[in-house]
């Protein structure tokens, strides 16, 4: 429901500069958006309730889990009740103090010592190792698949690729906001190396697939234009006949590429 | 024409035909010849035939060609620094002009005359004052002069040259808005100045981090050196994909010209990174266009500048007595050390690069401990040379860009050194004051696992390992002889045992000059303390290897056939009764001693690949210590834009755009926002040394044919140390400078600048005004 088969948008603000983005993500209508609004939510609670586990389990002592927590309820190390009746500043509710006790408040709660009673069985290095891939999962994780081909006449063509699943390295993501490693993985061929843009044709697995690619000057590879999703032919016309246009003048008429070009 | 000077010309004329009547006839005689030969009629039609020529090919050929050049000129590219000051004042925008329609702004002067800018442009006035040649300036960015490229902030009304633009920025927008008369659409491209002063710089390749002037070197005396399988399978494979590219070449039919714009591209990065520094300079001179108001100085601003005159005629006084007197005994002294030291250094280094004959090992391929002294006193030797370049480097403007990644390279490799010696220092004292303990620990380390493990797995082996019924004479005798060269061993060891201590002081004491000392030292002294095991292995396998032979070939016997070694293959081959009588029971026999042979093969190949596998684990720890791109994470961390990994275009929405032009009077052309952006450099560039190594290591080691080695006891060989190593040479020249080259480059530093007392011009009230705080100050807007 959250994606969609690739499908090809196209931004054109001038005859001589155009976007080809091919994209998993559907159109962004309410409901949709209200859908990964809630989805981040989610993530983002998954993400706090497995740093509140670790918290419970390796920075707490272990009291709450081993003693009766009926005697835990009427003495908890710091009551809530005396923190919602006084009146404090908003400030004041962000000391180190106040947040300790109020996470103690929370360990003390059922819900945290239902959390806590889960987790005490796992030997340490488990739940490390689960609440690690919990958190790549939460925090890493990307849903759609983007990737464009930007096409500037007179400097040259840029890829760009936004992968769906896991990206430690590859920018984007939240991970990437906060490292300071945003954006896509781009490529920029200017015009001078570019020596041919074409259409071929490739087996994956059992299928033919057709495939845009850019051969470069000087490059032992050519650079496949879309080369996660791979769109189908339609598509890859479209857009193989949308760089044509663009990165070189335009042809005049009854001198079409068509005839010219359509090797392939 | 006057009617007088008409009825004089007729007179003359007919004064002329009266005189010269006989000239009259003749000419009516020859044109009444010319038509009754049909002169005419032909000159007629050979008319008519260029007429009709010049109708149907040359106009439409003139009307194709202006098509052409319109629709090739159509696209206007602007060049704009996002981060221009902005103000509402009208300007004269300068700048570069690439092509006809392509130019990048450098600045925007204001409220200055664009002829007078002209002319300032020409004779150079705008350029005064510059802290280097101007010459330079022009070279790199690949134009002869600056140019007027419009205006900016001007009504309609004013008539301007054709190819000039027209810019409106306002202090509220973003994106300025251009117009030019021949442009029926423009690129704007956006971008933000790297600063010079700070070493930023964009570049369209990733930035190299290791020296790359070595790759020819390496290939060229690799093949006489012997090239291991796996190289020669790598180049296989390029000149097989060469093939393909050469291939690929043929497909594609047309070859286009590239035009000016497209070529433009490599300068025009050349033009960005020099952007901040040109507009400084532009900006500094704009006070000598044209007359202005002058004002003088007032009395406290006098007062000001006597007082700051004074402060540094004294601070100029001691400089100078600093530098005349004190400072070149102290450099004389410094370089007379300095060179004393590379001479040693010198000696040292053709001691350990020394060999026999050209094929034989050196000392440096042999041990970890001289490689690692030897790749210190390399490093020791470039440092001086790097040093002058980039000293050097001060000499000219800041925004040429070629000697960054030597900046880096050179701060790298001595904040490792430096990293290497505080590490070391902390060891080493450990290890110094606990050197018994350790020496206690590790001849217990090597009793325990080199002596005692090793007999005990012997011991076991000669008794049916695991309910393995092996041949018992031949384990006994295998065995015993192990056993007994491994008692000789340990006799030795404990005649070491003494000088242990000593031994662990020197490795300690050693570790002062960094860590990486004591780890190549321990790594040479695990292959020393454990020859024992590799020559049991080779023994071993070559016991294996020989059976092995021997129960192919007689099983080829035993089939009736064997090996031609001429033809290299298997031929029938008639044996006589009692051959294959003695064939038999020899292969029956041998068949069934294998088994014993082969457990005392893998007790020997398991423990030789557990040494070398620690070996590996030494050299990984010495080329983390020795190459780690430490002041490049660093820098990466702290200012991406100092690591440029090529760049990046980004495509804005030009709505918002649109929308604010739409209150102005004039339409504006098609127009394409688009961001160019640095992109840093990616940590897999960052660290590609270390995944090619890995490559390398694990196609050597993981292959196919290693194991079949260890399967059949041929000697797995060792990875050549030259490929391990390319690594941890990355970071030096192929060829060190010799002492005589370094004398000079360190001689040829200039000397301190004097400094004179600086006279302060005040700034004059028009133009633009920079305060000192010029950097933080330059977003600050006008209007």
């Amino acid at each position: 429901m959250l994606t969609t088969a690739p499908h090809l948008y196209i931004r054109r603000p001038s005859p001589t500069t155009a976007e080809f983005t091919v994209t998993t993500c559907p159109p962004l209508t309410l409901p949709l958006r209200l859908a990964l609004l809630a989805l981040s939510a989610l993530r983002l609670s998954l993400a706090a309730t497995v740093l509140f586990a670790l918290y419970t389990r390796f920075i707490t002592p272990p009291t709450p889990t081993t003693s009766p927590t009926s005697t835990k309820h009427h003495h908890p190390p710091f009551p809530p009740q005396t923190y919602t009746s006084s009146p404090l500043s908003p400030t004041a509710y962000l000391t180190p103090t106040h947040l300790t006790s109020l996470l103690h408040a929370l360990a003390a709660s059922a819900p945290g010592q239902h959390l806590a009673r889960l987790t005490a069985p796992l030997p340490p290095w488990l739940l490390s190792a689960l609440s690690g891939a919990l958190l790549y999962f939460a925090l890493l994780w990307r849903l759609h698949t983007t990737e464009s081909l930007l096409v500037l006449r007179g400097l040259g063509i840029q890829t760009a690729t936004t992968a769906a699943g896991g990206a430690l390295w590859g920018g984007g993501g939240l991970w990437g906001w906060v490292v300071g490693f945003g954006g896509p993985a781009t490529r920029f061929i200017p015009t001078e190396k570019i020596r041919d843009v074409l259409i071929n044709e490739a087996f994956k697995g059992f299928e033919v697939r057709y495939y845009l690619a850019v051969v470069v000057e000087g490059e032992e590879d050519v650079v496949v234009v879309f080369p996660r999703l791979l769109p189908g032919r339609r598509i890859v016309e479209t857009v193989w006949r949308g760089v044509r246009g663009c990165l070189y003048e335009a042809p005049p008429e009854g001198y079409g590429y068509d005839g010219q070009w359509k090797r392939g | 024409m006057h009617p007088f000077s008409i009825l004089t010309l007729g007179i003359f004329v007919a004064g002329y035909i009266t005189a010269r009547w006989d000239l009259v006839t003749r000419l009516c005689e020859l044109a009444i010849f010319a038509w009754d030969y049909g002169v005419i009629t032909r000159a007629a039609k050979a008319f008519l035939a260029l007429t009709l020529v010049f109708v149907c090919i040359f106009i439409p050929v003139e009307r194709l060609a202006t098509r052409e050049a319109y629709l090739h000129d159509a696209l206007m590219r602007v060049f704009w620094p996002t981060d221009l000051p902005r103000s509402d004042l009208r300007g004269v925008v300068v700048g570069w002009r690439n092509s006809a329609l392509d130019v990048f702004v450098l600045a925007i002067l204001d409220e200055v005359e664009p002829r007078n800018v002209e002319s300032a442009l020409q004779l150079g006035t705008l350029t005064r004052n510059a802290p280097h040649p101007v010459s330079r300036i022009y070279e790199v960015c690949g134009q002869s002069s600056m140019r007027v490229l419009g205006l900016s902030n001007t009504p309609e009304s004013v008539e301007v040259d054709p190819s000039w633009i027209r810019v409106t920025t306002e202090s509220g927008r973003r994106v300025p808005a251009v117009t030019c008369a021949r442009a029926s659409s423009i690129q704007i491209i956006l971008f933000e100045r790297p600063l010079p002063s700070q070493m930023q710089y964009i570049s369209l390749n990733p930035i190299a981090l290791a020296l790359g002037d070595k790759k020819g070197i390496f290939r060229q005396d690799s093949p006489d050196s012997g090239e291991d399988d796996d190289e020669k399978d790598e180049r296989q494979k390029k000149a097989k994909r060469r093939q393909l590219v050469e291939k690929l070449k043929q497909h594609s039919v047309i070859k286009r010209v590239p035009s000016a714009k497209e070529k433009a591209l490599a300068k025009i990065v050349n033009q960005i990174n020099w952007a901040w520094e040109l507009e400084r300079l532009l900006q500094s001179n704009v006070s000598r266009i044209g007359t202005r108001p002058k004002r003088s100085l007032s009395v406290s601003e006098r007062v000001v500048e006597s007082a700051t005159t004074a402060r540094d005629i004294m601070l100029v006084w001691i400089w100078d007595l600093f530098t005349v007197y004190i400072l070149p005994i102290i450099q004389r002294i410094f370089i007379l050390g300095l060179m004393g030291h590379r001479i040693f250094a010198e000696m040292l280094l053709r001691l350990l690069e020394w060999r026999a004959r050209p094929k034989y090992a050196a000392l440096k391929d042999i041990s970890a401990t001289a490689q690692q002294v030897e790749i210190r006193l390399q490093q020791f030797c470039y440092w001086p040379m790097q040093y002058v370049t980039l000293r050097l480097r001060k000499n000219d403007w800041g925004s040429v860009t070629t000697s960054h990644p030597d900046y880096i390279r050179f701060y790298n490799s001595l904040w490792l050194v430096a990293n290497d010696v505080i590490i070391g220092i902390a060891l080493g004292s450990y290890i110094i004051d606990n050197a018994n303990w350790v020496a206690e620990e590790i001849s217990q380390l090597l009793s325990s696992y080199t002596v005692d493990a090793l007999q005990s797995s012997i011991s076991w082996l000669m008794g049916w390992p695991a309910g393995l019924k092996l041949n018992s004479e031949l384990a006994i005798f295998l065995g015993d002889l192990f056993l007994w060269v491994i008692d000789y061993w340990s006799s030795c060891i404990e005649a070491l045992r003494p000088a242990l201590p000593n031994i662990i002081w020197f490795i300690g004491f050693s570790s002062f000059a960094g860590a990486s000392m004591p780890i190549a030292l321990f790594s040479d002294l695990t292959s020393i303390l454990t020859v024992h095991i590799y020559s049991f292995y080779l023994a071993s396998a070559r016991i294996y290897h020989w059976q092995l032979n021997i129960l192919i070939s007689l099983f080829h016997l035993f089939r009736g056939k064997k090996h031609n070694v001429l033809r290299n293959r298997i031929d029938s081959c008639d044996y006589d009764l009692d051959q294959l009588l003695v064939g038999t029971i020899l292969f029956t026999l041998l068949f069934f001693l294998l088994p014993t042979v082969v457990v005392f093969y893998l007790n020997f190949a398991i423990a030789r690949m557990t040494i070398i596998s620690l070996k590996a684990v030494f050299d990984t720890m010495l080329s983390c210590l020795n190459h780690f791109p430490l002041f490049a994470i660093m820098l990466r961390v702290k200012d991406p834009r100092r690591l440029p990994g090529g760049i990046r275009f980004e495509l804005r929405d030009t709505q918002d755009f649109r929308l604010a032009i739409n209150d102005s009077p004039k339409k504006l052309p098609s127009t394409s926002v688009i961001y160019l952006k640095s992109i840093p450099l990616n940590f897999k560039a960052m660290f590609y040394q270390y995944f090619q190594m890995g490559n390398r290591i694990r196609k050597h080691y993981l292959s196919p044919e290693v194991v079949l080695c260890l399967l059949t006891g041929k000697f797995v060989p060792p990875l050549n140390r030259k490929n391990l190593y390319s690594l941890q040479y990355s970071m030096l020249p192929a060829r060190r400078a010799g002492v005589m080259e370094m004398w000079d480059a360190v001689n040829s530093l200039p000397s301190p600048k004097r400094r004179i007392a600086p006279v302060y011009v005040p700034v004059l009230a028009n133009g633009k005004r920079y305060p000192n705080n010029y950097g933080g100050g330059r977003l600050r807007s006008y209007g």
